[in-house]
């Protein structure tokens, strides 16, 4: 019987799949072995340019990973970056304008972006697949111009520039390194924890039966709201800690490209499970510099990549592994 | 304060002003009912969501551009011969691009994103970034009593009522206009009476990129041309349909209209950004508070 | 005494579609009520009326002395009613087990910390949870299947599952729609005794189908439905001998199916 989800059409409804339903605790080894690699190369590979694109993967990982959440309830938002950039106007705004101390201005800035969304949530969450898709699209553009428009506040289209380090042991590469990769690291266990427990089994049936699991006792739009802020709040967080690393922020820097590319993230990796923003994060963070001096070039190349992806694997990276995997397994077999 | 308020009602009410905002709002309203059933064809009969729409827009305006701009062609030939072309040449995308997506909304979304993309920065490479301006179709000004009406918007408003009504009656009165409306309100039952899905699917893109296109020109030519200019209609196309509710055809007609009035009053009157905010935030509470426009159908 | 369930003059109306008009009627405590009528008569309205799913035009929904018109499925299942679904019974990719587990989050869920942490408390309550859920599948035959992926197995199996996940939220009335659509004669008997089975656990129900030989023998009272207005109500017998009854069905398949 057909089980699509109401909420995110033909999107593979996945998460239940052998290969993705690891045992509870499964996933730390594997993790603190990711994270122990991620803390030691840079001590082999002293180049602060390479430790840069590091950091941007640890900071895009957690915008990613946080918008997975949201797409895991069967929502996809392409408006994400709008709340990467209210938590990175609010710290910037207040650390840099106001003289907030910055880890002060950093918690503004996450719960403006949480608050946000726990106030929009309840009324767009209601909606079903393309109108969400939509309706995040126009906020995220609304917003957009709200940063643009009012200058007096976020300095309009030139944006902030200058942002100094939020304290001056962190005006090195490396210590902004290791930084950035602890916050994602923390992040990253809480949703991969959260994903794997009951919390997560909840957001995987509502994804494929809303109403089924409604009528099952689990109060639908108050989860995906509750989830939706958490999202949003830690997305906020990445964009209060990127600030100052990327010393200017502007409008576009939040802008529809960034959305698309948070989304891209997850769908090029794989939208099932949690292994796909981090695959796509990587993809999307180092591809770029390979491709540096061409821009233009890159972006075709990149929307093209798209067109071929969602043609022909739209379950994204991961279901290119499994499909590898179940046909290795049966050469074996023979 | 109250004295800016009786100017501002003063202005509102004055005849040439308020025919100004008609003339206008009909231009823009004929432009956007050209972009908005383009985009709600695609997705009424293929289910396809195509965020590149403003990109073709853009290629109909570059096409323009060439034909008049360039070459010097009569302005009426060259209007829809260069949309003619953008849809002939599109068919290339449609077979290498659009064909994996019918009827898979959310790939077809962050397909046609990807496409939006290449074709963005496409035309940058070719064109660069920079502004061009279109000349005018026609100077001088029509008086009718106390209006006065500008020829070129005139001739604008004209060529978009004149290739709506050839769109209606293609709609209404042909085979394939038919065999559309049926596979808009279900593609199974259409295909069972005979309607050839694949032909005509070809056939409902290249009216929705011949109807892109040329709007395209017509906006390119109000505003001005550049390899980006693809986002503002874009997001008409979104506004519109959504206002009138999607995959409906007289849905797309009336929110065309309805939001070249208020972007011809608002703008007019209060500057482009209010404008801006104004139809946004009707969408927006339109999309929480019923989502399928004003013709459209509840889920 | 005051039924269990009581609807008042339920209407759901779309545009100028009335799916369900001025609709009455009531269920008693360890009743098993019938709701039939041809198809499209508005039985499957009348049930996502009152399990909360869509919300009415008009009327009022009241169970066990509380007003509920209105209100959200999740809360009506903490208040006792829970309802299957026609189409989608399962949840698919996951087991048995793990179907019936999501109808016993009421029992399951000790908030998110909890859940987070995985406390001594969420501990506690999963396993309450899976011997409620170990109980059920006993009961409705399901033990031998618990850890088989839900859509792999046979239609009759997922329907009854259907029912398993209705039941771990403990309900005290169960709406059951179609129960028994697209099964065999044999799998069909088979869920009207597990039907019989549930109401000996004092759980009232009430069976939506369009098939008038298994309401017939299964239901103590049976609701006619017909355009969205009740047609007759009363005992089977007298019911489906009720001319105007009969004369709805004429021209339909069931009215063939019933002689």
């Amino acid at each position: 019987m057909a089980q699509q989800s109401a909420t995110i059409g033909e999107i593979p409804r996945g998460g239940h799949g052998v290969a993705t339903r690891a045992a509870a605790s499964g996933w730390i080894v594997p993790f603190a072995a990711v994270v122990l690699i991620m803390a030691l190369w840079p001590l082999l590979v002293q180049q602060p340019y390479v430790i840069n694109i590091g950091t941007n993967c640890c900071f895009f990982a957690i915008g990613a990973a946080s918008l997975h959440l949201i797409i895991r309830t069967g929502h996809v938002s392409l408006g994400h970056a709008a709340f990467l950039g209210i938590g990175g106007y609010t710290t910037v705004l207040l650390f840099v304008k106001a003289g907030w101390p910055y880890p002060l201005a950093l918690f503004a800035g996450v719960a403006a972006a949480g608050g946000a969304a726990l106030a929009i949530g309840p009324i767009i969450l209601r909606l079903t697949g393309k109108y969400f898709v939509l309706v995040t699209f126009l906020l995220g553009e609304l917003i957009r111009m709200v940063f643009v428009e009012w200058v007096s506040l976020t300095g309009g289209a030139q944006g902030i520039t200058q942002i100094p380090p939020p304290h001056p042991l962190l005006s090195s590469q490396l210590a902004y390194y290791y930084l950035a990769l602890t916050v994602s690291a923390l992040v990253l266990a809480f949703i991969i924890r959260l994903l794997n427990s009951e919390v997560g089994r909840a957001m995987d049936a509502m994804r494929q039966a809303p109403s089924l699991t409604e009528c099952a006792g689990v109060p639908v739009v108050r989860f995906k709201v509750m989830i939706f802020a958490i999202a949003c709040a830690l997305v906020g967080l990445q964009g209060g800690l990127q600030a100052p690393f990327l010393r200017t922020i502007e409008p576009l820097t939040y802008g529809p490209l960034e959305s698309l590319n948070m989304v891209v993230m997850n769908v090029i990796g794989g939208m099932t499970s949690i292994v796909g923003p981090l695959l796509g994060t990587v993809f999307l963070v180092v591809l770029p510099e390979l491709l540096r001096d061409y821009v233009l070039m890159q972006r075709i190349f990149y929307g093209i990549c798209l067109i071929i992806v969602m043609a022909f694997l739209p379950g994204g990276i991961v279901e290119l592994w499994s499909r590898l995997g179940r046909l290795l397994l049966r050469r074996e077999g023979r | 304060m109250l004295e800016a308020l009786k100017f501002q009602l003063e202005m509102m009410t004055n005849p040439i002003m308020l025919g100004q905002v008609v003339v206008n709002g009909l231009t823009l309203g004929g432009i956007y009912v050209l972009i908005a059933l383009g985009f709600t064809l695609l997705f009424g009969i293929m289910r396809v969501v195509n965020f590149a729409h403003g990109e073709f827009a853009m290629l109909g305006g570059f096409a323009l551009y060439y034909l008049y701009g360039q070459f010097k062609l009569p302005w009426l030939i060259a209007v829809p011969i260069g949309a003619a072309i953008v849809a002939f040449g599109s068919l290339i995308l449609e077979l290498a691009v659009f064909r994996w997506f019918y009827q898979k909304m959310f790939q077809s979304m962050i397909g046609t994103l990807g496409l939006n993309m290449a074709l963005i920065y496409g035309g940058v490479l070719v064109w660069d970034a920079f502004e061009r301006q279109i000349p005018p179709a026609f100077t001088g000004v029509l008086s009718l009593g106390t209006v006065i009406v500008p020829l070129d918007k005139l001739v604008v408003a004209a060529m978009a009522v004149m290739v709506l009504a050839g769109f209606y009656i293609i709609m209404k009165h042909t085979r394939y206009g038919l065999a559309m409306r049926a596979a808009a309100q279900d593609l199974e039952i259409a295909e069972s009476q005979g309607v050839n899905a694949i032909l005509m699917y070809k056939v409902a893109f290249f009216i929705a990129i011949f109807m892109a296109a040329l709007a395209g020109g017509l906006y390119g030519q109000i505003y001005s041309l550049s390899p980006t200019m693809g986002e503002r209609p874009l997001l008409v196309a979104f506004i519109v349909v959504i206002l009138g509710g999607m995959g409906s055809i007289p849905g797309a007609a009336l929110g065309g209209i309805i939001l070249g009035f208020i972007e011809s009053f608002l703008g007019t009157f209060f500057g482009a950004l209010a404008s801006a905010f104004v139809s946004f935030g009707i969408v927006i509470s339109l999309l929480i508070f019923r989502p399928w426009g004003l013709m459209g159908t509840p889920e | 005494m005051a039924a269990l369930l009581e609807v008042h003059g339920l209407s759901r109306h779309f545009g100028g579609l009335k799916a369900v008009d001025d609709l009455s009627f009531s269920v008693a405590e360890g009743e098993i009520l019938g709701i039939i009528g041809p198809n499209g008569a508005g039985k499957t309205t009348a049930v996502n009326l009152v399990s909360g799913v869509i919300e009415p035009t008009s009327g009022e929904v009241t169970f066990a002395g509380q007003a509920i018109t209105g209100l959200a499925p999740h809360i009506l299942v903490a208040k006792g009613l829970a309802r299957t679904f026609q189409a989608t019974t399962v949840w698919t990719g996951c087991t048995v087990r793990e179907n019936a587990l999501r109808g016993a989050f009421r029992h399951l869920y000790p908030g998110f910390w909890a859940t987070f942490l995985d406390t001594n408390r969420a501990r506690e309550m999963r396993a309450k949870a899976n011997a409620v859920v170990d109980e059920l599948l006993a009961s409705l035959s399901l033990t031998d299947v618990a850890e088989q992926i839900a859509d792999s197995l046979p239609y009759g199996y997922q329907k009854t599952l259907g029912m398993v996940i209705a039941l771990a939220a403990a309900p005290r009335l169960v709406m059951l729609d179609e129960p028994a659509a697209g099964l065999s004669a044999e799998e069909a008997d088979h869920v009207r005794d597990t039907i019989l089975r549930v109401r000996e656990r004092g759980i009232s129900v009430v069976v939506i189908d369009h098939n008038m030989r298994f309401i017939k023998g299964l239901c103590d009272r049976v609701l006619v439905i017909h355009q969205g207005r009740q047609l007759a109500v009363g005992a089977p017998a007298d019911v489906l001998a009720d001319p105007k009854v009969i004369e709805a069905y004429l021209g339909t398949a069931d009215a063939a199916a019933h002689r």
